[in-house]
């Protein structure tokens, strides 16, 4: 598995978790499960790590924690991507997107393994 | 299964956060730690072992606490400080600037304590006596805002520091402009006014705020 640098890793991290509340609003714990899952665990979110990252969007207003009940009874914080967070993703994506192509350029990333 | 809350907050410590905020992060925390270990369960771990693994997925806890608080408070850095500091601050200045032009205006007079060569010290008796009140009213502000005991100190005698300041910066401007006038009773003038506005006023103003400076218990 490659380890991915803890900045890196972050800003990433932003991008994946508004990509995911686009689709639905979640809660931590599948946050972090999601984010494994769909990248065969090369990005990794544990307590730790996930939560900052999360009440540092909310304060920016990407992101808005609402506390509702799940389908198992537990009342839990459900994240929904705000109005904010929407306009935030698409310059979010591009930004990534010229990053990775830069560095294909320069190290064929794309290509490598 | 554990008491994942208190285990938390065991762990993190106080977050010096607003009232219901940090209860808020603790709860979170603590669902996510039992999700956690539900899903090492899952997988056939044993319950005490994967309580005991979701744990110990946070290597460092105070590094972790100190990740939430620059979260929560970077931001909005001068939102907080707004809230908690200065906005209080004004306030309290406000406040006892307005009920001592109200005496004024009522007709109270200031009782003079003499001193030697023409010098005297003006007590205003009612407005000293009152003072306690608002010093107790901006120390139960900040305590209900969440402030730090610090906060809630300078809060509450944000009138006298700011006297003082004016008092230093006339000084100043007296060193420079009124030359002919002995440096001895600049100081003089300045020693009795720092004890009718500075050192008499923020006695009033701490004994107000004594029962609002011990620290919040945390919340069960």
């Amino acid at each position: 598995m490659i380890g991915i640098d803890a900045k890196i890793k972050r800003g990433s991290g932003e991008l994946a978790i508004l990509a995911l509340l686009e689709q639905e609003p979640l809660h931590g714990y599948e946050i972090s499960k999601r984010i494994a899952q769909v990248t065969g665990g090369v990005l990794q979110f544990n307590l730790a790590s996930l939560y900052p990252l999360l009440y540092r969007m909310e304060k920016r207003g990407w992101v808005k924690g609402k506390w509702e009940e799940a389908k198992s009874g537990r009342k839990r914080r459900l994240y929904h991507l705000t109005r904010a967070g929407k306009k935030q993703l698409a310059p979010l994506r591009a930004e990534w997107g010229s990053f990775f192509q830069a560095l294909d350029r320069i190290a064929g990333v794309a290509h490598a393994g | 299964m554990p008491d994942n809350q208190r285990l938390v907050k065991e762990r993190l410590g106080e977050l010096r956060l607003l009232p219901g905020r940090e209860d808020e992060i603790l709860r979170e925390l603590a669902e996510h730690l039992e999700d956690h270990a539900s899903a090492l369960v899952a997988r056939g771990v044993v319950s005490e072992e994967a309580a005991c693994e979701a744990l110990n997925s946070v290597s460092d806890w105070p590094e972790l606490r100190r990740e939430i608080v620059l979260a929560e408070t970077e931001e909005t850095t001068m939102n907080y400080r707004t809230k908690v500091l200065w906005l209080p601050a004004f306030c309290t200045f406000t406040l006892s600037m307005l009920l001592l032009a109200l005496l004024q205006i009522t007709g109270f007079r200031p009782r003079f304590y003499w001193l030697d060569r023409g010098l005297f010290i003006p007590f205003y008796v009612p407005w000293l006596l009152a003072l306690p009140i608002i010093g107790a009213v901006a120390a139960f502000w900040l305590q209900r805002a969440g402030g730090r005991v610090s906060h809630r100190v300078f809060v509450s005698l944000a009138p006298p520091i700011i006297w003082l300041g004016i008092m230093l910066i006339m000084l100043l401007l007296a060193l420079v402009i009124d030359r002919h006038v002995p440096f001895s009773f600049k100081l003089e003038g300045l020693l009795t006014y720092t004890v009718a506005w500075v050192l008499a006023p923020s006695l009033a103003l701490f004994l107000g705020a004594v029962p609002f400076l011990r620290k919040r218990q945390p919340q069960a």
